[in-house]
C-alpha cells in the first residue's frame, strides 16, 4: 500500500479508464440525463455515494460470505439484490429524514439501481483485488477508493458533456445528428483527447 | 492599440474586422512558420501543406452542399483548419495522412457541429489526435532538420523521455528550429513573428498564450528531474508544440473562454496538463490533449464565470 | 402464426434494441472490438432475454407488483449466472474476452426494458417471440458495430485479414472509435429515416 498505488488507480479511474468514455458503464444514463448540468450533477453526487458504499458491502459480502463458503459462483446475483437493496434502502431513509434532499436527487437514485457503473465497480474490484480467492493486502482501501474514483470519472465525464450540451442547445445542430448522435461523437472526442494520459508512470 | 477585439456580452461596439478577415490574418499570421519548416525539413513539407488545406476545402464545400447549408468556403476558416493541421504533422507522411486528417477536422471535428462558431473542439487538433490514435507510426516518425535524404531521428522532447542524452541541441538552435518535430512547430522564431502581428493587430490578447507558456514553464522548472526546482524550463518552453498550440490554437475564438478570467482559467489548466502528460505521461508531447481537454471544459468555464449583467447581483 | 412472426421482427428493425430504442449500449460498444466478440456476446444476450421473458410471462401472475423490479433481477441474474459458467466451461477464451461484461448483462437494459414493458403483460408465446427477436436484433446491430470496427481498425473480417494493402486505423479498435461508430451509424440511421418522412 503506498501513496503511488492510489495515485495509480485515481488516474486510471478518473482519466485512462474513464467509467464512461472508456469502459463504456453508465452510459445510458449518461447519454440521458447530461442535457442540463444541475441534474447532471445530482446525478453524479448520488452516483458517486453509491458506487463507494456498494464497493465497502460488496467487499465484505465476497470476503466474509462468498469466499469462506465457496460461493463465489453466486457473485453477480448476490452483488446486484445487495446493491438494489441498498439503493431502495437510502431512497427511504432519504425520503424520511430529508424531503429537500430526496427532491434534489430522488428520482434518480431508483435508476442507479440498473446503472452499469455500479455493479461495474463491484465486479472490477473483485477482479482486481482478490488474487486466487485472496485479498490482497490493503485490497478493501483500494476497492473503497476505486469507488470513489469511478464517481469521480463519472461526476467528471458527466460535468464537461452537459456543459457541451447546453451550448449546444443554443446551436443549429444539423437536424440527423441532433441529440443522441452528436452525444457520442461529442463523447468520442473527448475519449481521443483523455488518451494523452495512458502509459501515466509517477 | 491592443484588445480591440473581445468577444464578450452587450454593449457590443462596432468594428470592421469580420471573421472572414481574421481567419485570413490568422492565416498570414502563420505564413512565416511554414516557410520556415520547408527550409528545414523540404520541399515535402510544402506538399503536406497542400494536400492538407486542400483536402480540407474541399471537403468543407462537400459537406455544405450535402447539408444543404450556405457553402462558405473562402471564409479561411477552412483553409485555416487545414493549414494548422498540416503544420501539426511530421514532414514525411504518406499522402493520405493529412487528407484523411483533414476529412476528419472538417467533417467530424467542425461540420457536425453545425459548422464554424458551433463546434466545441479544435478541428484541427480534433483530427491531429485521431490520427495520432490511428497510424502512431507515421505520426512519431521524424526526419533531421536539413537532410534531403529522410534520416529519421527523433524530436527533443521524445530523446529525453527515452532517457537519452540530447545530442547538443542547443537552445539557439530550438529558438531557429533547427531540430526534428512537426513541420509547424519547429521555428519558434518565426512563430513568434506571426503572434506579435496579431497582438499588434489586436487579434489576440495575451491571456490565453502567455499563462499557457508560463505554467509549463513553471511547472517543469518546479518537477525537475533532479529533485524540486532543478527543471529545464527553457528547453520544455521552447521544444514540441508548446509556441504553436499557446498562441495559434488555444486561442481559437470559437472554442476558448470567452471572459479575461475564464481565459486564465484556460490557461492554466493548458499549462498543468500539458506539463504533466509530458513529465509523467506515456507520450512525450501533450500540447493537443491538454487543448482538446480544456476545450471541453470550455463551456463550464464560461458558465462559471460569465460577467455581471448590468444592474444585477 | 403470423403475429408471433410479427414479434420476432419487430426486435430486428422496427424497435431494433440498439439503433432505434437506444438501449444497452454498455456491452455493444465495449465487446465491439472484433465480430466474433460481438457474436459471441449477442449469443449470450439472447439466451439471458429468451429465458428471462419466459420465466417472467409465467410468474406474472404471483408476483407482486410492488417488488417486481427486485424479482426480475433475481430471474435474469439466474440466466446471467447459467451463461457465465457455461461459458467458463466450453468457451473460457471468449469469457477472457468479454470479462466484466458477461456478469453486466443483469444490467443491461434490454434486459429489464423487455421484462418491464413486455413479458410482464403478455403470453408466453409472444414473450418468446419477443425475447427471441430482441435478441436477433441485437445480435446483428454488433455485428453491424463489430464488423465496421474490425474491418476499418485492423484490415480483418472474423480474423482474415481483407487486403494487405490497407493500414488500419487503430483509432477504431480503441474506447473513441466505438463512439464515432455508433454516434456515426445513430446519424445515419435518422437520416434514412427523415428521408422516408
Amino acid at each position: 500500500m503506498s501513496v503511488a498505488q492510489f495515485l495509480t488507480i485515481f488516474i486510471s479511474a478518473v482519466f485512462i479508464y474513464n467509467v464512461i468514455l472508456s469502459r463504456f458503464l453508465g452510459l445510458c444514463s449518461f447519454v440521458a440525463i447530461s442535457r442540463e448540468t444541475k441534474p447532471a450533477m445530482a446525478m453524479s453526487l448520488a452516483v458517486m455515494f453509491v458506487t463507494t458504499m456498494s464497493s465497502i458491502i460488496t467487499w465484505f459480502i465476497y470476503r466474509f460470505l462468498l469466499i469462506p463458503f465457496g460461493l463465489t459462483y453466486l457473485r453477480t446475483i448476490s452483488f446486484i439484490l445487495v446493491i438494489a437493496t441498498f439503493v431502495q434502502f437510502v431512497e427511504m431513509v432519504i425520503r424520511k429524514i430529508s424531503p429537500p434532499l430526496y427532491r434534489f436527487f430522488g428520482i434518480y437514485l431508483p435508476l442507479i439501481t440498473v446503472n452499469c457503473a455500479v455493479l461495474g465497480v463491484a465486479v472490477l474490484n473483485v477482479d482486481m483485488f482478490f488474487i486466487n480467492g485472496k485479498a490482497i493486502p490493503g485490497s478493501f482501501y483500494y476497492s473503497v477508493f476505486q469507488g470513489i474514483c469511478v464517481g469521480l470519472g463519472y461526476a467528471l465525464a458527466m460535468l464537461l458533456m452537459s456543459g457541451i450540451r447546453e451550448r449546444l442547445d443554443l446551436c443549429d445542430v444539423p437536424k440527423a445528428v441532433k441529440d443522441f448522435p452528436l452525444a457520442f461523437i461529442i463523447a468520442s472526442i473527448m475519449s481521443l483527447s483523455f488518451l494523452g494520459f495512458n502509459g501515466f508512470k509517477f | 492599440m491592443k484588445n480591440r477585439l473581445i468577444v464578450s456580452v452587450s454593449p457590443h461596439l462596432h468594428k470592421d474586422a469580420s471573421v472572414s478577415k481574421i481567419m485570413w490574418m490568422v492565416v498570414v499570421s502563420l505564413i512565416p512558420a511554414g516557410v520556415a519548416g520547408m527550409f528545414i525539413f523540404g520541399v515535402g513539407a510544402l506538399w503536406v501543406i497542400l494536400l492538407g488545406v486542400v483536402s480540407a476545402l474541399i471537403t468543407e464545400w462537400i459537406v455544405q452542399l450535402f447539408a444543404k447549408r450556405r457553402v462558405s468556403v473562402l471564409d479561411g476558416s477552412a483553409f485555416l483548419t487545414g493549414l494548422l493541421l498540416a503544420y501539426n504533422l511530421p514532414p514525411r507522411v504518406p499522402f493520405w495522412l493529412p487528407i484523411v486528417g483533414s476529412v476528419f477536422a472538417i467533417a467530424i471535428g467542425k461540420q457536425v457541429f453545425g459548422g464554424l462558431g458551433q463546434n466545441i473542439f479544435n478541428p484541427a487538433l480534433a483530427g491531429r489526435v485521431f490520427l495520432m490514435a490511428s497510424w502512431p507510426k507515421y505520426m512519431t516518425t521524424f526526419t533531421k532538420p536539413q537532410n534531403f535524404d529522410a534520416i529519421t531521428s527523433a524530436t527533443p522532447l521524445a530523446a529525453l523521455k527515452e532517457g537519452k542524452v540530447l545530442e547538443g541541441i542547443s537552445n539557439w538552435n530550438l529558438f531557429l528550429g533547427i531540430r526534428g518535430g512537426c513541420i509547424g512547430e519547429v521555428c519558434i522564431f518565426a512563430l513568434l513573428l506571426g503572434a506579435l502581428f496579431l497582438f499588434v493587430r489586436g487579434y489576440i490578447s495575451w491571456h490565453i498564450p502567455v499563462t499557457y507558456t508560463v505554467v509549463v514553464g513553471l511547472f517543469t522548472y518546479i518537477f525537475g528531474p533532479r529533485g524540486l526546482f532543478s527543471g529545464d524550463w527553457l528547453f520544455h518552453i521552447l521544444s514540441g508544440g508548446l509556441i504553436l498550440g499557446a498562441f495559434f490554437m488555444a486561442t481559437d475564438y470559437v472554442t476558448s473562454p470567452l471572459t479575461r478570467c475564464g481565459q486564465i482559467i484556460f490557461g492554466i489548466g493548458c499549462g498543468l496538463l500539458t506539463a504533466i502528460i509530458r513529465l509523467w505521461g506515456g507520450y512525450p508531447e501533450g500540447v493537443s490533449y491538454a487543448i482538446l481537454m480544456m476545450n471541453a471544459a470550455t463551456p463550464i468555464i464560461d458558465r462559471y464565470t460569465k460577467s455581471r449583467i448590468y444592474g444585477t447581483r | 402464426m403470423k403475429k408471433y412472426f410479427y414479434e420476432f421482427l419487430k426486435g430486428i428493425i422496427k424497435e431494433n434494441p440498439t439503433f432505434v430504442l437506444v438501449l444497452g449500449l454498455c456491452p455493444t460498444l465495449a465487446v465491439s472490438v472484433s465480430v466474433i466478440n460481438g457474436i459471441g456476446m449477442g449469443i449470450a444476450a439472447t439466451f439471458v432475454l429468451l429465458g428471462s421473458n419466459v420465466i417472467i410471462s409465467l410468474i406474472k401472475n404471483i408476483i407482486p407488483a410492488r417488488i417486481r423490479i427486485p424479482c426480475f433481477i433475481v430471474v435474469i441474474a439466474t440466466f446471467v449466472t447459467i451463461t457465465e459458467m457455461t461459458m467458463k466451461a466450453y468457451s473460457p477464451a471468449l469469457n477472457r474476452a468479454l470479462g466484466i461484461y458477461v456478469p453486466l448483462i443483469v444490467v443491461n437494459c434490454i434486459v429489464l426494458g423487455r421484462a418491464e414493458a413486455y413479458a410482464q403483460r403478455q403470453t408466453v408465446l409472444k414473450s418468446l417471440f419477443d425475447g427471441l427477436g430482441m435478441g436477433v436484433g441485437f445480435t446483428l446491430a454488433l455485428i453491424l458495430i463489430s464488423g465496421i470496427r474490425e474491418a476499418l481498425g485492423s484490415g480483418k473480417f472474423l480474423g482474415y485479414t481483407l487486403t494487405p494493402r490497407y493500414e488500419p486505423a487503430f483509432v477504431l479498435g480503441l474506447p473513441s472509435g466505438a463512439l464515432l461508430v455508433i454516434g456515426l451509424l445513430l446519424g445515419f440511421f435518422n437520416v434514412l429515416k427523415n428521408r422516408k418522412e
